[in-house]
């Protein structure tokens, strides 16, 4: 299954205005997307509730993995949102 | 299964449970309101009432929701404001309001709002704990359906 590693950028760490611009992103892509934190829980990163329950601080590691058709530009495009710090937008 | 407190908490420091967060005083079982600002209002000022911020922290929740929706799905909506106002927390608290008639939180109806109020950093491991705990099936409809503060707390106590 295609996966990046990304290092989350946002100062705030992911949640809030970060949280939720990368769920609406993860949800856009049509493609199931799985979001795993550096404890190796593992959640939908379409789910906000999932994501938060993550705990996700600036500065930790997260590894994106995907399948299917388009699986490799939705991952291309969620590291990308990623390694931007969403609250400063 | 997923453990929020592993690796990613080790740095930080100790969080209380959910539920010593949440005072019987913080919680509004029957709560109303009519837009997202009167329930924001609402949960923000049960945290001024609990002295865990002072009333310009409502102000900041208000405009954090303005920039964007704290909605997290499930009818719950987890307001709080941003770091900019940290200098109005005085101490780690949650203020939790059930609307039973439901609040339109910009075309989704939301029936349970949990205010934030947390020094630091500590919102991240707060609202891990609120998510995990609402992620244990069934938890977030009982929430959505609890008619006792007793319920709420239990509730946050059995799952987070």
């Amino acid at each position: 299954m295609p996966e990046r590693t990304v290092t989350i950028a946002s100062a705030i760490g992911l949640h809030a205005r970060p949280a939720s611009l990368f769920c609406q992103a993860a949800a856009r892509t049509g493609v199931p997307v799985i979001l795993t934190a550096p404890s190796g829980a593992s959640v939908n990163a379409a789910s906000i509730l999932g994501v938060l329950s993550l705990g996700l601080d600036h500065g930790e590691t997260v590894t994106l993995q995907a399948d299917g058709e388009g699986a490799e530009g939705a991952l291309a495009s969620l590291v990308r949102l990623l390694e931007t710090d969403l609250d400063q937008q | 299964m997923d453990d929020p407190k592993t690796s990613a908490k080790r740095s930080r420091r100790t969080i209380s449970p959910i539920g010593g967060l949440l005072a019987p005083s913080c919680i509004a079982v029957d709560a109303h309101a009519g837009s997202v600002a009167d329930a924001v209002r609402l949960v923000g000022t049960m945290l001024v009432a609990a002295d865990a911020v002072d009333s310009s922290y409502v102000q900041a929740m208000l405009e954090r929701e303005e920039s964007i929706s704290t909605f997290v799905g499930e009818g719950i909506a987890f307001p709080h404001a941003t770091s900019a106002a940290q200098g109005s927390v005085h101490r780690d608290a949650i203020a939790l309001a059930r609307f039973p008639a439901g609040v339109d939180w910009n075309g989704q109806t939301v029936h349970v709002a949990i205010g934030i109020a947390a020094i630091g950093r500590g919102h991240i491991g707060i609202l891990s704990q609120l998510a995990s705990a609402l992620l244990v099936p069934h938890a977030a409809a009982r929430l959505r359906s609890a008619t006792t503060p007793e319920e709420v707390l239990e509730l946050l106590r059995s799952t987070a």
